[in-house]
């Protein structure tokens, strides 16, 4: 193995310890953490590695190494640390300075980890409904029936500012990953890095591997200190799918009429938004906000049950949860508003509801959103350099 | 002394269920020639009724107690009768816990017993102290460092005068040297200021404390509380009179100019020790060009647990570092440093120092082999470690590097010279002249008039250090009533040197105090028997000045052997080696032990006896520990304890093989210095006597299978009765001893 430079920053130690990897530095290298965890390759398993490079404050290994995003911090490794170094919570943290370290612009990044930025980052979307409610010439509480897409905001608004949000954010993941996966591939065969072997196959056939194991949560599941994660994950990861689908069917509603001049028929309202509520994609809809809310509520115990063997989790951590909950509660509760008719609090509540959603897509290549996309990258690459060869 | 026989048997703890005591009592009166009405059982002996029976007959003229009952290793205190010579017999362990309960061989067996314990005290005397006289009972601390200081005022507080000796112009020692120390106190997280300037102010000031600077031991003679010792200052001698030492010399750093695979002779490869001077001055100033230190490679066992080098670990250089990354980290806070270890190592409480530090953020650690330290350019240097926990081989860049240094006790170099003295002596007279005449002397410490040398002896494997024979009472030293302490002894922190001369100081005062009363000090701290030989009958032969462990035996100008009384540690070796049978203690003689083979045991026509001489301190032990297992013994066996080997006189064989005894077991220690002989190697000796028994056996037309030694340690007690079985099969393989019944 060829000889390396090290190179210590300690710079980069604190951001560690800030970004909630305060126990790095009471790791003895026992790696009691590689043996119990499930998930690691067996050859140079993690999180042992990591940790000393962590506490080295080796940046550059860390970042271009896949195993970071392996780890599913399943916190197996936290529970046996026999000194309470928390390797879960420390890769927790490494992974959020990765995602900091390849996002563009930057400085959003710093923002999203800040709970300093929290309200700059809030105003943002805030400002813009609020712009857009005028801009429409629209009461804050208008009144009558309670139709959103008519009297609060019309879609072409929806359209344009969800767009450009998700633009944005496309245009973010699409820089950070490129980046990241140069990083990865950069050494690759000239490596010291052991399991950067060559092996080529094909791409297509390597994603498609990595989304069925997604759907399957296998991976996930291997967790034994946090068991129940792998299923709550399963419900919040079904519950955005049946979101993400619904709203691709109400845009085909909404365009296949306006477009298309598809008129409802059956139970399939084309161009009728509100909905009723035995329309499919509304129940599709329905079910898959109740989905979520059940996970992201699980996810919330969970992790309070388990805080004292997993550890607490940071601020960058809650930050997502917290937005995740926001955008279930006021979805749901949007809808039960304006059927039960309460105008005062329907129209805040999906004010509320709007401004998450867009702090979830705009702000996502920042986020913890983020793990989404640079897991996935770092899957495919493992499979795609041979490090992943054993089959799950 | 007109003696008057009390016989007590014990009934309890099975002993009245395993033999017939009605039996025992009247054999015991007929076989050892004593009134029956003397001879007394009792169902629970060290019940405060069983006592009182022994007491009452104590305090109307009963002066020879004898006791058959439990090991005298246990009830030590409830049998105790002052003014009394009391004999315990061992019926419990020996008989009850280990014989077939109530048959003939059992019962034969506390017969004979009973008999030796009766013989024994017939045969002996009440011991009267050998005092000296003009004894002092002030100390001499050798070495002025933390370890000198906290003894000698240890030993002041305590009353004692003190003579305190530095060789060098003031007090201190390394400790003086050093800009921080180590956290003393949880939560061990805060640097402490160095606490010797505070205890070198409390020695001076102490009135019971004489201090002698820029002083060396020029000779030291005589024994523990009558000890000339003769000072060196600058050049001027006076001679001292102290009764005790406590040899505190310490230690210097291993000489760094043989690291320069580490990269020392560049100047910006320091040592531990000069990273202390620059500390002192203030920033950390790298000596080539005066530019602070930012990052700043620290490299541990520099020389240490390494085969060309030290091969021991000095225990203070982790925790050393630790504290001067610490520092480095507190003077500046953009500063890093690194660490490479072999292990961390970190004594006691100062695991929480090293916890502490590991999570500073520029604190590095980690595990790795240093091969090579080289030129960066701008005076930076290049470490290149192996196996590291960062990876197989790794290059890091500092513009400072501290090499961990190790200790090197004061007294190595005394003891490298005499094993090259010794290893030249072994081609002849010619190299050794030659070795003498090339190799200079070094200076020794205590330059010791005594035959076996001028310095306390080091172990074999010791590395130079002077360290005690036995593991289980540290401060022992081989010459007696020197007592060393801290680095001398073995690597160790400060505070631990702290703790150690304080127990040194203790030992010490003891030595003193014990010799005032004529008593021995370890191991037998109670004893105030004394080998007294009928120098009549001396012939000069020397085996005795030869063999004595202690140096208690030297020889006049005629050549006539004369003890050093308190040097004696009372282990009998003497009384084993001498061929006149002349050395004597009142109560373990030639004559006693050979009675009691003699006079004290049954030896049947059919069925073999055997006898087996344990060692006190550790056979003996180990065989009332198989009893406490319950563990069964060949009833065909008697033991009789020593107190060493090495007090084994070979006629004894004579004695036993000629009363018809079909064999003779030794049970000692292990051989070599480094088995925890109590009395260095008394079992060695016994063995080499044994080599020469030969002779002596085939002049009896014996096999020489009769006569066996074994090696047990005290943990082997399971493995006891085995040894002893195989002996006895042997035995009777070998046949009954034709001597019998003659």
């Amino acid at each position: 193995m060829a000889e390396q430079i090290i190179k210590p920053d300690v710079n980069f130690i604190n951001d560690i310890i800030a970004a909630g990897g305060e126990s790095v530095k009471k790791c003895f290298q026992c790696a009691t953490c590689s043996v119990v965890c499930n998930v690691t390759p067996e050859d140079n398993p993690f999180p042992r590695k990591e940790m000393i490079n962590a506490q080295w404050g080796l940046k550059d290994r860390l970042f271009s190494n896949p195993d970071v995003w392996l780890c599913h911090q399943c916190s197996d490794c936290t529970a046996y640390c026999p000194r309470g170094a928390k390797p879960g919570e420390v890769l927790n943290a490494v992974r959020k300075l990765s995602i900091q370290h390849y996002a563009t612009p930057g400085f959003l990044a710093k923002a999203v980890a800040s709970p300093k930025a929290l309200i700059g980052l809030l105003a943002v979307p805030v400002i813009i409904f609020i712009i857009a409610i005028m801009m429409q010439g629209h009461s804050f509480f208008p009144e009558g029936e309670i139709i959103y897409a008519e009297k609060f905001m019309k879609v072409p608004y929806i359209d344009v500012i969800f767009s450009a949000a998700a633009l944005f954010a496309v245009f973010g993941f699409i820089m950070g990953i490129s980046r990241y996966w140069k990083d990865l591939t950069r050494d690759m065969g000239v490596s010291s890095n052991p399991w950067q072997r060559k092996v080529k196959g094909p791409m297509i056939a390597i994603i498609f591997e990595t989304i069925l194991e997604f759907i399957t949560h296998k991976r996930f599941k291997k967790c034994e200190v946090t068991k129940d994660r792998a299923n709550t994950h399963l419900f919040v990861f079904f519950g955005f799918v049946g979101l993400a689908i619904t709203t691709t069917w109400a845009i085909a509603y909404l365009y296949g009429y306006e477009f298309f001049g598809i008129k409802a028929f059956s139970v399939f309202h084309f161009g009728e938004s509100p909905y009723p509520l035995y329309d499919p994609m509304k129940i599709l809809g329905n079910v898959s906000a109740l989905l979520l809310l059940a996970g992201i509520l699980q996810v919330i115990t969970n992790r309070r049950k388990n805080a004292e063997k997993a550890g607490a989790g940071s601020y960058f951590d809650w930050l997502f949860i917290g937005i995740i909950t926001s955008i279930v509660v006021t979805g749901i509760l949007s809808e039960v508003l304006r059927l039960v008719d309460v105008r005062m609090l329907a129209y805040p509540t999906y004010f509320i509801h709007l401004v998450s959603v867009f702090f979830l897509f705009a702000y996502a290549p920042f986020s913890k959103m983020a793990h989404m996309v640079y897991r996935t990258t770092a899957l495919v690459f493992a499979k795609y350099s041979g490090r992943e060869e054993k089959k799950f | 002394m007109e003696k008057k026989f009390g016989v007590y048997i014990c009934k309890g703890c099975g002993i009245g269920e395993a033999i017939n005591v009605d039996e025992l009592k009247k054999t015991t009166a007929g076989g050892a020639r004593i009134a029956a009405e003397l001879i007394k059982d009792h169902e629970i002996l060290c019940s405060p009724a069983g006592l009182e029976l022994i007491k009452n007959d104590v305090n109307e003229g009963t002066n020879c107690v004898v006791i058959g009952a439990c090991s005298p290793r246990v009830k030590f205190e409830e049998f105790d009768f002052p003014g009394t010579i009391t004999e315990r017999v061992n019926l419990r362990e020996f008989v009850a816990w280990t014989m077939e309960p109530n048959n003939e061989d059992t019962q034969s067996v506390a017969e004979d017993y009973m008999k030796m314990g009766v013989i024994k005290v017939q045969k002996g005397d009440l011991p009267a102290p050998n005092i000296l006289e003009n004894l002092s009972n002030t100390l001499m601390v050798i070495g002025g460092g933390i370890t000198g200081i906290t003894a000698a005022l240890e030993a002041a507080n305590a009353g004692y005068k003190v003579y305190l000796v530095e060789k060098e112009v003031e007090l201190g020692g390394w400790s003086a040297k050093l800009y921080k120390e180590t956290p003393r106190v949880y939560p061990y997280d805060k640097l402490d200021e160095p606490r010797i300037f505070d205890k070198i102010k409390e020695v001076e000031a102490n009135e019971n404390v004489t201090i002698y600077k820029s002083t060396k031991v020029e000779k030291t003679d005589g024994q523990p509380g009558l000890f000339d010792v003769t000072l060196n200052t600058n050049g001027s001698m006076q001679t001292v009179k102290v009764g005790a030492f406590v040899m505190a010399a310490g230690w210097k750093p291993y000489d760094a100019s043989k690291l320069v695979h580490l990269g020392y002779g560049n100047p910006n490869v320091i040592t531990n020790v000069q990273m202390e001077e620059i500390a002192k001055k203030g920033k950390i100033v790298r000596p080539s060009d005066g530019k602070e230190a930012k990052k700043i490679a620290f490299i541990q066992c520099a020389g240490s647990r390494d085969a060309n080098h030290l091969p021991y670990c000095s225990s203070f250089c982790c925790s050393t570092s630790l504290k001067q990354a610490k520092y480095v980290r507190e003077k500046n806070s953009d500063a890093v440093a690194m660490i490479f270890y072999k292990d961390i190592r970190t004594p006691g409480q100062t695991e929480l120092f090293y916890k502490n530090m590991q999570n500073d953020p520029g604190v590095l650690l980690t595990k790795g082999d240093v091969t090579a330290v080289t030129d960066a350019g701008n005076g930076n240097l290049y470490i290149e470690a192996e196996n590291t926990l960062l990876g197989e081989k790794i290059k890091v860049e500092a513009d400072l590097v501290v090499l961990a240094t190790g200790i090197v006790p004061a007294t190595r170099a005394t003891q490298e010279y005499f094993d090259a003295l010794t290893e030249a002596g072994k081609k002849g007279d010619e190299a050794r002249k030659a070795f003498l005449d090339e190799t200079p002397k070094p200076d020794s410490i205590l330059n010791l008039t005594y035959r076996q040398g001028p310095e306390i002896p080091s172990l074999e494997g010791a590395y130079g250090f002077a360290d005690s024979n036995f593991i289980c009472f540290q401060y022992e030293t081989r010459r007696t009533g020197i007592y060393t302490a801290g680095c001398v002894k073995q690597p160790m922190t400060m505070a631990d040197a702290a703790d150690d001369a304080a127990g040194a100081a203790l030992k010490a005062i003891q030595c003193v105090e014990h010799v005032a009363q004529g008593m021995a000090v370890h191991p037998r701290a109670w004893d105030t028997t004394f080998p007294d030989p009928l120098m009549i009958k001396c012939t000069s032969c020397k085996r005795c000045t030869e063999e004595c462990p202690f140096g208690a035996i030297d020889e006049d100008e005629k050549g006539t052997p004369f003890y050093r009384i308190n040097r004696c540690r009372r282990c009998g070796t003497c009384m084993g080696a001498c061929p006149e049978r002349i050395v004597s203690f009142k109560d373990f003689s030639v004559d006693i032990v050979g009675s009691m083979i003699k006079g004290g045991l049954d030896v049947p026509d059919e069925g073999a006896r055997v006898i087996v001489l344990a060692c006190e301190n550790d056979a003996y032990p180990a065989l009332d520990s198989a009893a406490i297992k319950k563990l069964k013994l060949h009833p065909g066996v008697r033991i009789i304890p020593v107190r060493c080997l090495g007090s084994t006189n070979l006629v004894w064989v004579t004695d036993a093989l000629s009363r018809g005894i079909d064999g003779l077991l030794l049970l000692g220690c292990k051989y070599g210095e480094n088995y925890q002989c109590h009395f260095v190697k008394g079992s060695e000796l016994a063995n080499y006597r044994f080599s020469k028994l030969q002779e002596t056996l085939s002049k009896l037309q014996l096999e020489e299978d009769r006569c066996q030694l074994m090696q047990v340690a005290i943990s082997e007690y399971d493995q006891l009765p085995k040894m002893i079985d195989d002996f006895m099969k042997r035995i009777d393989e070998v046949g009954p001893n034709p001597f019998k019944g003659f």
